[in-house]
């Protein structure tokens, strides 16, 4: 819903290490981002920058057009764990997410909520009576119900397994259709980046740099088992090998757009 | 080995299925409990009874009772103990509020913790007890200078544990109280007050146990009523009855008193997934 740009951003931590260099990337309205990399290419700091949990050291970041400078109303998250607080109930910690609606509407939407993530009748409950998918998908749930324009999800399937994370695809797929906010997913997972992504953006460690861009061009819903998507699988992969092998190269002249370099 | 192992695995199975299986035995657990201190009792007032020993330094538990049913019937016990209650509650109340306070202004703020930590600690080097003389030269040798040394007393275990348990609070789920929104008020009060609750509740719990110590200080450095009294009065007359039922009373009245604490705090305390009960 809202546009997202990140425009050479730098970000040196205090012990030295160079996390980002000259990283710029943007996110057009609703439009749904994947960022992929190997570990330790910055992917979690750029998220952190993006959510302003963390400054950067250079360049800026700018939200429907406007530089922000610390968190952003408009901007919410899902994080790799469910991070809940185990001292509210289910509803309690979806309507967390929601601080800012009156008690009406975000009970409301709460309870709407709870029957889309599939826990209609758990309200009460505690984190603690949940599973880890359940859990992730309340910790979904909080994320949305403000109606962010801008949804920040780290790693958030990782730790699941395959069953839940294809299921809790389809669900944040439903609930992007439904609300249309723009998305930066970061994942390990290529399948899940061309499942979910209008755009992957393949990113290099040390320091951390956007490699290249890759447009799967898949039409919505996607079918994992057609070539089409097989097709855009490899292109990612290759991506992500091309980026690995420059790491022992002198970074390109050329800039990030690499896809139309290849296709 | 496997042979070994695999009745273990079937017992542990047999566990998981049945339905309470850690409290079925409580009241088995109690008269487990009981055997030792009912047996001595009863092998005391025996030995006692058929002349073996005299009883008069130690006496027997039907004496005791003797002993606190007097007490009891003229009045005395119940004044000794609202006395000494009035003393912890207040003290105790006092002391919490100002720990719990500077606890949670040092926890939260880094300036404000530079600021007072230190001296905090510099005034906890000092043995509570050496605060008595100069409380009695200023607050006067009643009540006043009794409740600052049991506020005193629960002051720092309330303090100490605030301020630690701010400092342990997840950044986590700091992130997500600003990710949501929250300003820095408000994540002291949706995310750090409820998160170092367990902690809270332990420290409250060991300051109450302190505001026992002190209370009894308090009262055996000069007191005309509460059950400190009552200890001294029984050591200057001799009476090792009244000395041992005043220990008792201690004993039920901090045993009734962190009770009432726990109760309390459980249902606040009913979120915390640990592996048993942190209480
Ligand atoms: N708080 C920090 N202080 C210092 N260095 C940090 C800090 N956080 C991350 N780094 C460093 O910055 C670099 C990027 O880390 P980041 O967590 O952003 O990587 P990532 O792409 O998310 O990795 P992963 O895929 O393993 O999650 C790493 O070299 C890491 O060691
Ligand atoms: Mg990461």
């Amino acid at each position: 819903m809202t546009h997202l740009a990140v425009q050479h951003v730098s970000k040196f931590y205090a012990n030295g290490t160079q996390a980002l260099a000259d990283v710029s990337l943007h996110a057009g309205e609703g439009e749904i981002l994947a960022v992929v990399g190997s570990s330790g290419c910055g992917k979690t700091t750029l998220l952190r920058l993006i959510a302003g949990l963390d400054q950067s050291s250079a360049g800026a970041i700018a939200v429907g057009g406007q530089v922000m400078h610390g968190t952003h109303p408009t901007i919410s998250a899902v994080f790799q764990e469910p991070r809940l607080l185990a001292w509210l109930t289910v509803a309690g910690n979806i309507g967390f997410g929601g601080r800012r609606l009156k008690p009406a509407e975000r009970d409301a939407r709460t309870e709407a909520l709870l029957g889309r993530i599939g826990l209609a009748g758990y309200g009460k409950r505690l984190p603690k009576d949940l599973s880890g998918g359940q859990q992730q998908r309340v910790s979904i749930a909080r994320a949305l119900i403000g109606h962010p324009g801008i949804l920040l999800l780290d790693e958030p399937f990782s730790a699941l397994d395959p069953f839940t994370r294809a299921s809790l695809h389809d669900l944040l797929l439903g609930l992007w259709q439904e609300l249309k906010p723009t998305v930066v997913i970061v994942t390990h997972d290529v399948e899940e980046a061309v499942f979910l992504a209008d755009r992957v953006v393949v990113m290099r460690p040390r320091p951390g740099r956007v490699s290249e861009t890759i447009t799967p061009r898949l039409s919505r819903p996607r079918d994992k088992l057609s070539p089409l998507f097989d097709a855009a699988k490899r292109r990612v992969m290759q991506a992500i090998d091309r980026s690995l092998s420059e790491e022992h190269r002198p970074p390109p002249r050329q800039a990030a757009d690499g896809s139309s370099l290849w296709w | 080995m496997s042979v070994a192992a695999a009745p273990t695995a079937e017992a542990g199975v047999a566990v998981a299925v049945s339905p309470h299986p850690a409290r079925r035995w409580r009241a088995w657990d109690w008269l487990l409990a009981l055997i030792l201190p009912v047996s001595l009792g009863i092998a005391w007032e025996w030995a006692v009874r058929a002349g073996h020993a005299s009883g008069r330094l130690m006496p027997p538990p039907l004496r005791l009772a003797e002993t606190a049913y007097a007490l009891i019937k003229s009045g005395e016990l119940q004044t000794h103990i609202a006395a000494t209650m009035t003393r912890v509650g207040l003290g105790f109340a006092f002391g919490a509020v100002a720990g719990t306070a500077m606890g949670t202004l040092t926890g939260a703020s880094g300036v404000m913790r530079r600021l007072l930590d230190p001296s905090l600690q510099a005034l906890r080097a000092i043995p509570s007890i050496a605060w008595v003389p100069l409380f009695i030269l200023w607050l006067g040798i009643f009540e006043t200078s009794k409740l600052a040394l049991v506020a005193l007393g629960v002051f720092f275990p309330v303090y100490l544990g605030v301020l630690s348990a701010i400092q342990d609070v997840d950044r986590k789920l700091m992130e997500v109280g600003r990710v949501f929104g929250l300003s820095p008020f408000g994540l002291v009060l949706r995310i750090i007050l409820p998160a170092i609750m367990p902690t809270w509740i332990a420290a409250l719990r060991s300051g109450l146990g302190l505001g026992f110590m002190f209370v009894l200080a308090a009262e055996l450095l000069g007191a005309s009523e509460g059950v400190g009294f009552l200890l001294l009065d029984g050591q200057q007359m001799g009476r090792a009855d009244s000395i041992l039922v005043a220990m008792i009373v201690f004993a039920i009245l901090g045993k009734i008193s962190d009770s009432v604490l726990v109760g309390l705090s459980r249902p606040i305390l009913r979120w915390q997934d640990t592996v048993r009960d942190r209480l």
